[in-house]
């Protein structure tokens, strides 16, 4: 389909002053307060055009009042919001050249499946062949081809937001919205569709911001992800990045499975059991954060260790499930050649972690993979 | 506990024949009355009125229709009382849908008190409705005075003209067509209107494209309903109205009553049934119809 990123504006709407295909998103402290709570709290973000956003967020941590905020459905309560440049924080949602998905499809079940498309179109009093050109061809991008005459009730869940979609860009909005489109879809049917969402967004190179709390979908797509919380923002950064470095402990226990053991630095050791670790960190609390994948056992002697409480084949690894010495449950990924029964123990061999605290990380580190004593590799400053 | 999983083991389990009956004894009562109460005398008027007595017996005839048909008085009574229901129906919608959108897609705290002031007039009863409106709008009433106080010269009063049981009929009528707009509006989602606004509708274009189509038929039901209790509604129009022509409720009245004329009174009611029945059918069709989409 030959659609790029530039909006058919409708009469008095948002123009663009050139014709190029930039479509840069700028979020400068953004704030929407529903009576004294504040749902997004001076949150700040630059999209670049053509890149894919995820805005990563538990319930209630702001996520979607931002995309609804962007598309032009909630008014904020302070903050600026410009699309090229241009102001749109005070624009109806007719006028921003932004295109919105939304979660329960919103597909109008009196219309059929090439009216729901072409409806847009008929707004900006398009000839009836260009529009009918346009329809077939936003059909065809979806893999919707010849479901035109279709009803809406006709059409699969999955069916159902490809039109939804087929419907948001056949308008060439500047900035694509997404708010959890793939919700109300079973987990197969989700995986397909991201995939596919993803090479179109990829094809027209259309700036998107995602909104999920699915980390899976966040990881598997975005080119940066933006993790929410209270309606601030916890991080920035590309999905390995968010993985490997999360910088506050939320991040770090939000995304994916994390162990944290808690404990407190004295004399520049952090230990906790039989764990030790050296730590170039003021004394005081702090929270040792390892990946089961970054968790190496080594079988212990007598009656020090971990105690293995659950071992669970994967095929590909076996996940332990132990209770650490200092009486913290955690998880270790490990290879099937290495088995621990149940009530056996075993020694924690952390081979990469993070130290929070005040739920800011302060150090990270790699160990060796055998247990022992190690130097820090790397120091954070904390914020 | 161990009691209430074997009773409904034993429900689950019954035959389907066994459920079907018992079903159907659960409509009977309603049913039965329904029939006793409203299908029998709707019948046994029809009846009584094509069968008159007369000396050589019961014979079939159907004067009194004629009579009414042709009767110039009683066919001013029923235009106006078509041309009331017909207005009313009218401003109903055209007054209640403003306020159902309102309230449908208002965020504001303010909404929750205009909703109690639109379902207030529920709660007052026609005849106090009446005498207040008499005293608002009759002669020399609030209105008046206020014109009078402003130095401004009074205005024609709709009392006792086909306009005061109008205004009577739409406050009256006006909080169940809210209510009902308001229901068929809920089946509308607010995703699917902002949906509309995202391609590039404004706010009329969402109500002509997306929202009325919509609702169509509960516009439908709304009408039906409001038609079946304007036509035949009595005090307002009793109390309001002109004396002549006159509505078909203060008709029937004054023939059963003044004229002691029952056969007239029975042809008046049979006749305004018959076009009641119309809407009911009407109604029927249009729920029918709705449940029939939703189980698509």
């Amino acid at each position: 389909m030959a659609v790029s990123p530039r909006v058919l504006a409708p009469e008095g709407a948002f123009e663009t002053e050139s014709e190029t295909t930039m479509a840069k998103l700028t979020i400068e402290h953004l704030r929407k307060s529903f009576g004294a709570t504040a749902a997004v709290d001076d949150f700040s973000l630059d999209v670049d055009d053509g890149e894919l956003v995820c805005l990563l967020g538990p319930s209630g941590s702001g996520k979607s009042t931002i995309l609804r905020m962007i598309g032009g459905f909630e008014h904020p309560t302070s903050g600026t919001l410009r699309i090229d440049g241009q102001d749109v924080t005070r624009l109806p949602p007719e006028r921003r050249p932004t295109g919105m998905m939304f979660q329960s499809h919103a597909l109008w079940s009196h219309m059929n499946v090439f009216n729901n498309i072409a409806f847009g179109l008929k707004l900006r009093r398009l000839a009836r062949a260009e529009i009918r050109r346009k329809v077939e061809e936003a059909l065809e991008l979806v893999g919707l081809a010849g479901y035109g005459n279709r009803q809406t009730f006709q059409l699969s869940g999955g069916q159902q937001q490809r039109v939804a979609l087929a419907r948001s860009l056949v308008l060439e909005p500047k900035i694509l919205l997404l708010d959890e489109p793939f919700a109300s879809l079973d987990q197969h049917l989700r995986e397909r569709l991201r995939e596919e969402v993803r090479e179109i967004q990829q094809r027209l190179g259309i700036t998107t911001l995602f909104v999920t709390h699915g980390q899976d979908e966040a990881l598997a797509m975005a080119d940066r992800i933006v993790v929410l919380r209270n309606g601030q923002c916890e991080q920035v950064d590309a999905p390995d990045i968010v993985y490997r470095q999360p910088q506050t402990e939320f991040v770090a226990g939000f995304i994916g499975s994390m162990n944290f053991l808690r404990a407190t630095v004295e004399g520049g050791r952090f230990r906790h059991g039989d764990l030790s670790i050296a730590l170039d960190v003021a004394d005081g609390p702090a929270v040792l954060a390892i990946r089961p994948e970054d968790l190496g056992l080594a079988p212990a002697e007598g009656e020090t260790g971990a105690t293995v409480l659950r071992s669970t084949d994967f095929g590909s690894h076996i996940m332990v499930d132990l209770e650490s010495e200092g009486g913290v449950r955690v998880k270790a990924m490990t290879s099937p050649a290495l088995r621990f029964d149940k009530g056996s123990r075993a020694k924690l061999a952390p081979t990469l972690y993070g130290v929070y605290r005040d739920n800011r990380l302060i150090a990270s580190g790699r160990l060796p993979a055998s247990p022992g004593e190690c130097k820090i590799n790397r120091s954070v400053q904390t914020a | 506990m161990a009691d209430t999983a074997q009773i409904s083991a034993h429900g689950g389990t019954q035959p389907a024949r066994g459920r079907g009956l018992f079903g159907l004894l659960l409509v009977a009562i309603p049913v039965l009355l329904v029939g006793w109460l409203i299908i029998y005398p709707i019948l046994a008027a029809i009846v009584s009125t094509l069968l008159v007595d007369t000396p050589e017996g019961a014979t079939f005839s159907t004067a009194s229709y004629r009579f009414f048909f042709s009767d110039g008085y009683s066919l001013a009574n029923l235009s106006l009382t078509l041309w009331t229901t017909a207005v009313c129906a009218v401003l109903l919608l055209v007054c209640g849908l403003p306020i159902a959108l309102y309230l449908r897609f208002s965020t504001s705290r303010f909404a929750a008190y205009v909703q109690g002031l639109a379902i207030f007039p529920m709660f007052v009863p026609s005849i106090i409705l009446s005498y207040a409106l008499i005293r608002t709008i009759g002669p020399n009433g609030t209105v008046d005075l206020l014109l009078n106080a402003a130095g401004l010269p009074k205005l024609p009063s709709p009392y006792l003209t086909p306009w005061g049981p109008v205004i009577g009929l739409v406050w009256d009528n006006l909080p169940l067509t809210v209510l009902m707009l308001t229901a068929g509006l809920g089946a509308i989602s607010s995703s699917a209107v902002e949906a509309a606004r995202d391609v590039g509708a404004g706010p009329i274009r969402v109500f002509v494209h997306i929202i009325l189509p919509r609702m169509g038929n509960s516009m439908l039901v709304t009408i039906s309903f409001a038609v079946l209790g304007i036509f035949s509604s009595f005090t307002l129009p009793y109390v309001l109205g002109p004396a002549s022509p006159e509505m078909m409720g203060p008709f029937m009245m004054r023939t059963f009553n003044d004229l002691a004329d029952p056969l007239n009174a029975k042809t008046q009611a049979v006749v305004s049934f018959g076009i009641c029945l119309f809407f009911g059918l009407f109604y029927v069709w249009s729920i029918a119809r709705n449940q029939g989409s939703r189980s698509r």
